[in-house]
């Protein structure tokens, strides 16, 4: 990953050259301005969260007249919204879910139903991966949970370790795109769209994901000769649905819940998270009562530094909106007269820029709120916009540097990154054609929303 | 004694961030079941259990969901600088000159002591002021200002946390490292508990 360090007079070059760039950003007004100060804050490699807090700062006391004291207020008021609870409500489901045992029957159940294709056990980590994604909001607990059960069979299968690897790191990224997803909570905070809308939007696309990814590998599969598990009868697939029910359960409470106006977002990720505390520690009984207070202090380790990016990000979008900068660049596109196909594309690649240097929820809090004016003026669905958002997100985590997916799967199957890389190839290729499919067909993503009324 | 002292602060900031995301679960947990038994007994004129249930007033359980996960945020980002959890753009330093990364990493630790700490003072400023009003929250009636101590409190002990990191990368040359990519147990059919769940919400 690491390449040799810079001699001092290269290192010296590209930082005159990065300067200069930047110091003609900031030419261009007030957004160059901020966007410069924050891209000097992140390249020192300070948390994001204090490089958006910073650059407020700094903006504050040395441009703008807005009193501080407003600004303080909103860093306190930042999260208080209900809304945006359901991320470490959804985080504390998957950290149980993931250490439940639910994975481990979705992947009995997917392999009777699948495994005696070309590849079937390859097959049956990407349904697998499909179904945990369905009750699950997270690409990594996704790569995790079906990952370190599926890969060490594949290998005492006779799969080379590359090949399942590339599947899994790529299949888990279904994580954020099924159902429920942790960073269509925070794009549906940013730019107050139906969270509801955007869960259930992420269906189809998803299945199409899977069925795009199950052909792929069905089709390697068979030309490299991979081995077929035998076939099952349908009693033994009931059987193996029998068992999995418990963990799929969880869909009909959070989509049920939210669909039937029985509970909100929230509520239905804090009944997520309940149901699979229990699920885990009394019905499967893979999670022993002793490690249940490690797991809430990762899960909040986790949410807390969530939640602090959030509070920052907040505070960056209300300076942004201060200065009118989202809609003085949708002014800027419509004169342009670029179109929404124009548009998409050009968000497609910022975002896909961006998958190289941040995370998912820091990019939805920086960009959402600067495309959204823009998208909707052309026309463009907000949830359909999250969607693609969210599509982009999963190729950012399959692939380096920042790949979260990638760092994972590479934990567990100890290939380097490099080969990893490599490995997911196909896969990645295959995502990005999907990419382009979601982008340009919407009622893919909207027909289902609209069709249960929500939209 | 100063060892013992920060060891009893660690173990409490874990205690504290641990209760409270268990807690606000639970709070809201019993408030559906509540609404929802509600509905239920009224539907089919269950008039006893209704008349107890009604009793008892819940209506305040989403807002001290809010406060115990604000609480929980603040707490929980100094622990995150400890566990180094709070990830930046590392791209362009990893490829500097060793003591320009140095430098830089030095320079991004102090940066966020000096973030924290602002916010710690003008967050101090803004309780002290609303301790001479007297707000309460809208449901629980509490004042405000003990809610909002969340904000001062919090973000000097991370600006504590901060320097504390920095003093450490200076004398030894070592940062809390959060190995998102560290998976335990891989070997064995289901993965330990505890072994990676500080990655799921990525």
């Amino acid at each position: 990953m690491h390449g040799a360090p810079m001699t001092p007079n290269r290192a010296a070059m590209t930082l005159t050259i990065i300067a200069i760039v930047l110091l003609a950003i900031a030419m261009t007004g007030n957004a160059g301005i901020i966007f410069a100060i924050l891209v000097v804050l992140m390249l020192t490699g300070m948390p994001i969260s204090i490089a958006l807090g910073l650059t407020v700062l700094t903006f504050l006391f040395t441009m703008t007249q807005v009193p501080v004291a407003s600004v303080a207020l909103k860093l306190f008021t930042g999260i208080e919204k209900f809304e945006i609870m359901a991320v470490p409500f959804f985080i504390l489901a998957g950290s149980f879910l993931t250490h439940g045992g639910v994975a481990r029957k979705m992947i009995d159940f997917a392999a009777s139903m699948v495994g005696h294709f070309h590849g079937g056990l390859a097959l049956a980590g990407i349904v697998a991966c499909a179904m945990f994604a369905l009750v699950c909001g997270s690409s990594v607990a996704t790569v995790v949970a079906i990952g370190s059960i599926v890969l060490p069979e594949m290998v005492r299968a006779g799969y080379p370790m590359r090949f399942g690897a590339g599947v899994i790191t790529v299949a888990g990224s279904l994580g954020i795109l099924m159902l429920p997803s942790i960073p269509k909570v925070i794009y549906a905070v940013a730019t107050n769209t139906s969270i509801g809308a955007l869960f259930v939007a992420g269906l189809f696309p998803g299945i199409l994901l899977t069925t795009m990814l199950c052909t792929v590998t069905w089709w390697i599969a068979r030309k490299r000769g991979y081995p077929r598990l035998p076939r099952r009868s349908w009693l033994e697939r009931w059987r193996a649905f029998r068992a999995s029910v418990w963990g799929l359960m969880l869909v009909v409470i959070i989509i049920g819940g939210i669909y039937s106006g029985l509970f909100t977002a929230t509520e239905a990720a804090a009944m997520a998270a309940v149901y699979s505390f229990f699920v885990s520690v009394f019905v499967y009984k893979a999670l022993k009562m002793k490690d249940v207070p490690k797991v809430l202090l990762n899960s909040a380790n986790m949410s807390a530094m969530l939640l602090y990016i959030i509070t920052n990000a907040v505070l960056f979008s209300f300076i942004l909106t201060n200065e009118n900068i989202p809609n003085a660049l949708a002014q800027w596109f419509l004169g342009k007269e670029l179109g929404w196909v124009g548009f998409l594309l050009i968000a497609n690649v910022l975002l896909l820029i961006a998958g190289n240097f941040m995370e998912p929820s820091s990019i939805i809090l920086i960009m959402a709120p600067i495309l959204y004016p823009t998208a909707v003026s052309l026309g463009i669905n907000p949830v359909h916009l999250g969607i693609l958002i969210d599509a982009n997100m999963e190729v950012g985590l399959c692939h380096p540097p920042v790949g979260l997916n990638l760092y994972v799967a590479s934990g567990i199957s100890r290939l380097g990154i490099t080969e990893l890389t490599k490995a997911v190839l196909p896969w990645l290729f295959t995502m990005l054609v999907f990419l382009v499919i979601v982008t340009y067909w919407p009622e893919l993503s909207l027909w289902l929303p609209r069709a249960m009324g929500m939209l | 004694m100063g060892r013992v002292l920060l060891k009893l602060l660690d173990r409490l900031e874990e205690i504290l961030i641990a209760s409270l995301i268990a807690g606000a679960t639970i709070v809201i947990f019993v408030a559906v079941v509540h609404r929802y038994a509600l509905d239920v007994s009224a539907k089919y004129h269950f008039d006893a259990v209704y008349d107890y249930l009604f009793k008892i007033n819940l209506s305040w359980a989403q807002e001290l969901c809010i406060y115990m996960f604000v609480w929980m945020a603040k707490f929980g980002a100094a622990y995150g600088v400890r566990t180094g959890i709070h990830v930046g753009v590392d791209v362009l330093i990893n490829m500097l000159p060793p003591p320009w990364r140095r430098f830089s990493i030095l320079f991004g630790l102090l940066a966020g002591a000096f973030f924290t700490g602002t916010i710690g003072g003008l967050g101090a400023n803004f309780v002290w002021d609303m301790a001479h009003t007297d707000q309460t929250s809208p449901d629980l009636e509490w004042p405000m200002w003990i809610i909002y101590l969340a904000i001062p409190l919090g973000s000097s002990l991370m600006c504590f946390r901060f320097l504390q990191v920095a003093w450490g990368f200076f004398r030894t040359g070592e940062l809390p490292h959060h190995d998102a990519a560290h998976v335990e147990g891989v070997e064995e059919a289901v993965p330990l508990p505890g072994a990676v769940p500080q990655a799921v919400g990525r």
